[in-house]
């Protein structure tokens, strides 16, 4: 149904002499790079705690023997505090044949306090001393046989990204995971005792000298003052979506559309027209909504170029360490609707994709904020695809009406917000986040990830797609959209205004948020009729996918008031807006 | 003094503080050595600097720690 990793997968089957490796650590280590190296896997990173919510597995197979490697949540200390970081206790819990402890160089004293804690658990244990070159340009420099004294296992320096000691790390791991176990004898340290412990080691093998800040500290440092930071926050996010609006139209009008108008479609039209007679199944492989036309057109030429854009800005925002920033200077503005600067993350992810927006909720605290989140992204937040559509639809006949459609959607993000805070029982959380350094992005690491989610997107899309047009094809060919326009009447044509056509993206809605919008392409719309049907498609039920996480992140009653809700807004609010709009005279 | 009301870019030593966990380890303990690098408006949280690490810091936790100059 989807390829995001919910979790609730079974690990996979594997031999019972298979090495079990867990990757541990604090959140934003690097764990998730390893794990991506070592095993090749697709696992989608980012600099910023909390981006693996629940845990991957993988296969490694080395030096002739094979292991599964676990990808853990991180984790401040063993005292879960989050349905995340339950999962990393969990798994300790559970034992391995050897733990990866991946330490971030650049913040020694708060890791090695887990790796006490860990160490202390009877498994035997190495350690990556993961992000030791951004550790060098900050000037701190780490002894590391002193640190294999201290900690009694073997310490590796990595530099994850770069492949850098990825391979030794892999040498000591089938070293000690085929070594018989010695029992360790779990020890007990009070909270103080352990960071007594903690501050004397650091103190032995680390030396910091003081180093100029670079260009990238000082603009990490700059991005969080309210002055100059707001209006930088203005202008980076303006700069984004006018680069995946202006990119994407200019790519579709330069060079998508003469393709598909000048050689795709005449080259399939005869193709086809070759083997099969007019009629029927003519209309339907490549008639009004042929499937080899709309199936190819809608997801590649209209809806891919915005996706990837989109992806291409999410992905550097989220690699630099920006969006926990723009969270501090929108902390406060937040919580007047119950949310927190830390809920920026899974918000701005919603506008992507709502599913690993409502997955990364898992790294929130409190079950007030995943539901806050959950329901505001269900609501009023398009998806990249969904934004794909209503820029095609509303960019080439007024810019204006599609700054008011996302207007909308944020005053009706702040209403619902501050409706569901009194709603839902609960406090907000008190802030309290890392913040992380500002990096450079890596280029590979960017790209990798950009590939990855474009990947995604099409698995997941083209298949829905395919069978909505098909649907359509159907629906069109045989009247019957004609009989089901006649009965939504007085809903579609009396109470929207729209033509008895468009009840086609209602039903189409259903199934994918873009598909609730692409049908109105069809159609001639004044732009009040293209406002009122992109109206009704933002508010309108998320897609068939996000319902189903939904029933398994929560339950079902929760996703029938989504539905509820959502069906009921989208049509009282667009409505209402057609009724008055025409009142006032307008078309 | 309250941290919430020390001033921004000068350091100050940790002497109490609420029963966090998280505060602990994020390395905001008793005696750590910390300095505001930003505050935001309308109750907004602090940007603290530990070592070389900033964490953010909600104003309402702040408020309850305990901290004295360092001369």
């Amino acid at each position: 149904m989807h390829c995001h990793n919910t979790g609730s997968r079974k690990l996979p089957p594997s031999a019972p002499d298979d090495i079990k490796i867990l990757l541990m650590g604090n959140p934003n280590v690097g764990k998730s790079v390893i794990f991506s190296k070592l095993t090749g896997m697709d696992v989608l990173t980012a600099n910023y705690a909390g981006t693996t919510v629940s845990y991957t597995a993988g296969n490694v197979n080395y030096r002739s023997k094979s292991a599964t490697l676990i990808d853990v949540p991180g984790t401040y200390s063993l005292e879960a505090t989050s349905p995340a970081e339950q999962v990393a206790v969990n798994f300790l819990e559970e034992g391995a044949n050897v733990i990866i402890c991946v330490l971030d160089a650049t913040n020694l004293e708060r890791n090695l306090n887990l790796a006490l804690q860990i160490k202390h658990k009877d498994v035997p244990i190495i350690y990556s001393l993961n992000l030791i070159d951004v550790a060098e340009n900050k000037g701190i420099s780490i002894d590391v046989e002193k640190l294999e004294e201290e900690l009694g296992a073997p310490v590796i320096p990595t530099v994850a990204t770069r492949n850098v000691g990825l391979k030794d790390l892999l040498d000591r791991a089938w070293e000690v995971a085929l070594k018989e176990p010695v029992a360790i004898k779990p020890v007990q340290m009070s909270h103080d005792e352990r960071w007594q412990e903690v501050g004397r080691i650091a103190e032995k093998v680390q030396v910091v000298e003081h180093r100029h800040p670079t260009f990238w500290d000082k603009l990490g440092d700059a991005l969080v003052q309210p002055f100059p930071g707001l209006p930088l926050a203005i202008i980076i996010l303006t700069l984004s979506m006018l680069f995946v609006v202006g990119g994407g139209q200019g790519l579709r009008a330069l060079l998508l559309l003469p393709i598909l108008d000048n050689y795709y479609i005449p080259a399939i039209t005869s193709l086809v027209a070759y083997f099969i007679p007019e009629g029927i199944l003519f209309n339907l492989l490549v008639g009004e909504y042929g499937v080899l036309i709309k199936g190819i057109e809608w997801p590649f030429f209209l809806i891919l170029p915005y996706v990837t854009l989109f992806y291409v800005v999410m992905s550097f925002l989220e690699d630099s360490g920006y969006l926990p920033r723009l969270g501090i200077l929108l902390d406060s503005l937040l919580r007047r609707i119950g949310m927190l600067g830390s809920n920026v993350v899974p918000m701005v992810m919603g506008y992507g994709c709502a599913v690993p927006a409502i997955l990364g909720t898992r790294a929130a605290n409190s079950q007030k904020q995943r539901l806050m989140i959950t329901s505001l992204v269900a609501l009023a937040v398009p998806c990249t695809a969904q934004s794909g559509a209503f820029i095609a639809l509303l960019g080439d006949q007024s810019i204006l009406a599609l700054v008011f459609v996302y207007m909308v959607s944020f005053v009706a993000i702040l209403i619902a917000g501050s409706i569901l805070n009194r709603v839902i029982p609960g406090e907000t959380d008190p802030m309290l986040m890392e913040v992380p350094n500002l990096l450079r992005p890596s280029v590979s690491a960017l790209s990798q990830k950009i590939f990855i989610r474009i990947k995604q997107f099409l698995l997941e899309a083209e298949i829905p797609m395919v069978l909505g047009i098909l649907f359509a094809a159907v629906l069109v060919e045989t009247g019957l959209l004609l009989v089901i326009g006649d009965l939504l009447k007085p809903l579609v044509e009396g109470w929207l205004g729209l033509p008895k056509e468009a009840s086609l993206a209602l039903m189409l809605g259903i199934v994918r948020r873009e598909l609730g919008v692409l049908p109105l392409l069809e159609l001639e719309l004044t732009t009040l009729q293209l406002i009122v049907g992109s109206l009704v498609a933002l508010f309108y039920l998320p897609c068939v996918t996000v319902m189903a996480i939904i029933i398994k992140e929560f339950n079902l009653k929760l996703s029938i008031y989504v539905i509820g809700f959502t069906t009921i807004i989208a049509f009282t609010l667009a409505g209402l807006f057609n009724q008055v709009a025409r009142l006032l005279g307008f078309q | 003094m309250y941290l919430a009301s020390y001033e921004n870019n000068k350091p100050c030593i940790i002497e109490n503080l609420p029963d966090i966990n998280l505060l602990n380890s994020l390395g905001l303990r008793k005696g750590s050595k910390v300095s505001i690098k930003s505050r935001q408006f309308f109750g907004g949280p602090l940007v603290v600097q530990i070592g070389t690490r900033c964490v953010a810091i909600d104003k309402k936790i702040a408020e309850q720690i305990v901290i004295k100059e360092v001369h």
